[in-house]
């Protein structure tokens, strides 16, 4: 052994001290002693021993053909090497320092999606390993112009992210402001790529999310054949489609497997859902706070009497059961699956029967505010159901203000926000804006499929 | 956002901005305003079409003359730089003014059918607010906005639908049945109704397809005198002479008319939906402010100035004077506004005699 590979040795050793599970193991071959380095929690026994331990032993070639040369002086490439999974062989008599990839980290197999579970359709979704999902489109999409470019973000974790388009038809002008985006990222954080899509989204104050998420193959190939851009990150489930609009947010893919006729009358349901669950409640408090007139005398009548007995003005009603609700809902989200439904059934019958009697709620706020409820997680994106009872809020307040009048004024800002906000530097508010006429055949209304044959206007494809 | 000094508004922008900020109380109270001429009123909004297109063309004709500036930087120009500047400030003011007048008018109207327990000050705030905010997005941002509006607004036409099952089409005959005085009252008090285009004058520096402008303008107004017919000809069927005259707001009560079995009074969603109306054309207006500000203050892209302006209209609104005093002002304004429309004629008479001195 001579000096250089001790010192090498030396500094690896200083590199990845107290670092108990990397491995150094002596092995003696034909071409003398090898010693060989490696993760043992990124690398499975069976692996090294098929593509390590038994070519050392018997067929050196084999090695040397599936190897890279690595230079023994790049201290911080090798450890990089170490941490990617690989692993590095020393021969001691040649000094040649060399790589196997032997990566083979633990990884789930791919299940069923539970958040955007389909009836018709096929029924994989992603994991949380960055090469599975790219197989899953790559096997969907067998093009070569589909095209997938690797970085990494992360000061620290080191993520590997992927950006994937169809070369021929995406707008090559988003691309570069997508890059670009990424590029300026400087966050060490990253556990999901919700946290990325965050950093890279036009206007992150806003209530909507500006991208579309999903967890669904074909979902991303859709998109991906008109002309979007998909982001996916190592370890997070999630992929990001930009740029989107505000009402793609509404579209499920099982609208593509339904018929023209289903398909419209649940993407209307969903999409009108939107409106009237941030209006049912507040127009509640609006109706009996500010203008009882509006309703005709038997509903009044009606609603006074379930009303009553309660001794609170309408708004601090309905902030107490939707608030009642959200804790439910989040409660139920957190606990395990068996004690969730315990808090579920509790919670119904507790509000459901318990509060109206006791005096605390009306009995016609609680059918409206369920049904708000139930409307809010129509939107098969999880965020905008989220986003929807947050505006929802700012509807009920602005109601107990100033009544309809209020509601209104909120109404005047919802718009002109959603107007002015943007996904990837293009509008938010398609078809509205960029107008495209074709992209009225998949709006409220999707028509037959043999008439949508044209690309978005939103994704700005070369393609038309 | 849209603060970009470019071109910014296309074809769509342009009918919509022309076609919204036409529509703003006037039209609540046009049959009102036009009731000196009874029943023979219908027809007037028309013959405001046809004034509002020739006055357009001497504005847009102006306009082409000077195709990088709008009338602050015109007046400057063809009046010299002191009387430029100077009648640039009546202009402010003037518009500051007819702002505060549309928002003060329709807050009277809320205070008096929607929030009638309660003082309009908070309302107001928040409506400033809101206006501040979308002002700040430029005028492309109000140009969306006002589409969006029309679009969600045009559904109200259908609540006149009992109004017209229950008017009576004969109240349209005799035709031609008035006095040149009724005549010119009508005229007088109803051209209010549809002022609004003129501020093309200050936008269209911002038009990507200013050869077009005339037409795409021409038809927004056209839109919006279509509106107007349509409301008067309906008033016209359902109320008596006597109603015409006396019942302020009568379009409201054309909503009325008929009733949903879960809905009584759709006036009030109706008129709490007219914010939205409101807002469009208020906002254009506020933007031409500010830009006028702009210029006399030779700075750009602060948003200090919508403050201060957003303070006093707020000021001008709640001041502490009489109503009657108000309406006098409001009303001046409105006249005020009679003489912009004039305005670029005079300012092409100006033009012509000038033309060798301003060419640059």
């Amino acid at each position: 052994m001579n000096e250089i590979p001790e010192q090498i040795v030396a500094k690896l050793k200083q590199e990845i001290n107290e670092v108990d599970d990397v491995k150094l193991k002596m092995i003696a071959t034909e071409e003398g002693d090898v010693t060989v380095i490696y993760f043992s929690s990124l690398i499975e026994k069976m692996t090294l021993q098929t593509m390590v331990t038994i070519p050392l032993a018997n067929n050196l070639k084999q090695i040397h053909q599936m190897a890279q040369y690595v230079d023994p002086k790049d201290v911080q490439g090798v450890v990089k090497k170490l941490n990617a999974g690989q692993t590095l062989l020393f021969f001691h008599e040649t000094n040649a320092l060399l790589s196997v990839d032997t990566y083979s980290a633990p990884t789930r197999a791919i299940t069923d999606t539970e958040t955007e579970s389909t009836v018709i359709g096929p029924q994989d979704a992603f994991t949380e390993s960055l090469e599975t999902n790219i197989s899953l489109v790559r096997r969907r999409i067998q093009s070569s112009m589909l095209k997938n470019e690797n970085r990494i973000v992360g000061s620290e974790a080191n993520i590997k992210i992927s950006i994937m388009y169809m070369d021929n038809i995406v707008s090559h002008e988003n691309l570069d402001d997508l890059r670009n985006r990424i590029d300026q990222v400087e966050y060490p954080l990253f556990t999901d790529i919700s946290v990325l899509k965050q950093l890279i989204e036009d206007n992150p104050l806003s209530p909507f999310p500006q991208y579309y998420m999903t967890v669904r193959p074909d979902s991303i190939c859709r998109y991906l054949l008109d002309g979007r851009i998909v982001v996916f990150m190592d370890n997070s489930q999630l992929a990001i489609v930009c740029p989107t609009s505000f009402f793609e947010m509404f579209v499920s893919i099982e609208d593509y497997y339904n018929r023209w006729t289903t398909a419209s009358l649940l993407r209307m349901l969903r999409f009108f859902g939107f409106f009237l669950t941030i209006i049912i409640t507040p127009m509640y408090i609006s109706a009996l706070t500010f203008h009882p007139e509006i309703l005709p005398y038997e509903l009044l009548l009606n609603l006074q009497e379930s009303r009553s007995k309660v001794p609170f003005p309408p708004l601090i009603e309905v902030l107490f059961i939707e608030l009642i609700i959200e804790v439910l809902r989040e409660a139920g989200s957190r606990m395990p699956a068996k004690v969730g439904q315990t808090i579920g059934i509790v919670g119904g019958i507790v509000i459901g029967t318990a509060a109206v009697e006791a005096g605390l709620l009306s009995n016609i706020l609680i059918v409206l505010v369920a049904t708000s409820a139930l409307l809010s997680f129509l939107p098969p994106i999880f965020l905008m159901s989220n986003t929807s009872r947050f505006i929802r809020y700012i509807f009920i307040l602005s109601a107990g203000l100033f009544g309809l009048f209020g509601q209104m004024l909120a109404f005047a800002w919802l718009i002109h926000h959603l107007l002015s906000l943007k996904s990837l530097g293009t509008h938010y508010m398609t078809p509205a804006i960029p107008r495209k006429p074709t992209d009225l055949l998949d709006s409220v209304i999707r028509f037959p499929t043999k008439y949508l044959r044209n690309k978005s206007g939103i994704s700005k494809a070369q393609k038309k | 956002m849209n603060t970009t000094n470019g071109k910014v508004l296309n074809r769509y922008h342009v009918i919509f901005l022309a076609q919204s900020i036409m529509i703003g109380t006037g039209i609540l109270s046009l049959p009102q305003k036009l009731s000196s001429m009874g029943y023979t009123q219908t027809f007037m909004p028309l013959l405001f079409g046809v004034i509002a297109s020739l006055t357009l063309f001497a504005m847009v004709w102006l306009c082409s003359k000077f195709p990088n500036d709008d009338l602050f930087r015109m007046n400057e120009i063809l009046l010299g730089k002191w009387l430029g500047k100077f009648i640039n400030i009546l202009i402010i003011i003037q518009f500051i003014v007819f702002s505060a007048g549309i928002i003060s008018n329709y807050m009277h109207l809320i205070q008096s059918t929607a929030l009638q327990e309660q003082t309009i000050t908070l309302p107001v705030l928040c409506f400033l607010l809101l206006l501040i905010y979308i002002v700040s997005g430029g005028i492309k941002s109000i140009a969306r906005f006002c589409m969006m509006t029309f679009f969600i607004t045009i559904g109200v036409i259908y609540f006149t639908r009992w109004a017209i099952e229950k008017g009576d089409p004969s109240h349209f005959l005799p035709l031609f049945n008035f006095t040149p005085n009724e005549f010119y009252e009508a005229l007088k008090q109803g051209y209010f109704s549809i002022l609004g285009y003129e501020l093309i004058l200050f936008y269209f520096p911002y038009i990507i397809d200013q050869k077009k402008a005339f037409r795409h303008s021409l038809i927004g107004i056209w839109i919006s005198i279509f509106l107007c017919f349509i409301t008067t000809a309906i008033s016209v069927m359902y109320y008596s002479e006597w109603q015409l005259k006396n019942v302020e707001f009568s379009v409201l009560n054309l909503f009325k008319a008929g009733e949903f079995t879960f809905i009584e009074r759709i006036d009030i969603i109706g008129i709490t939906l007219w914010v939205l109306l409101i807002l469009s054309s208020v906002t254009a207006y506020v933007w031409c402010a500010k830009r006028g500000v702009d210029t006399l203050l030779k700075k750009k892209k602060q948003n200090y100035q919508l403050y201060i302006i957003a303070f006093i209209i707020f000021i001008i609104i709640k001041m502490p004077f009489s109503r009657e005093f108000q309406e006098k002002l409001f009303m001046a304004s409105n006249y005020m506004g009679y003489l912009l429309v004039i305005w670029p004629v005079f300012l092409i008479l100006i033009y012509i005699i000038r033309k060798k001195q301003v060419q640059v």
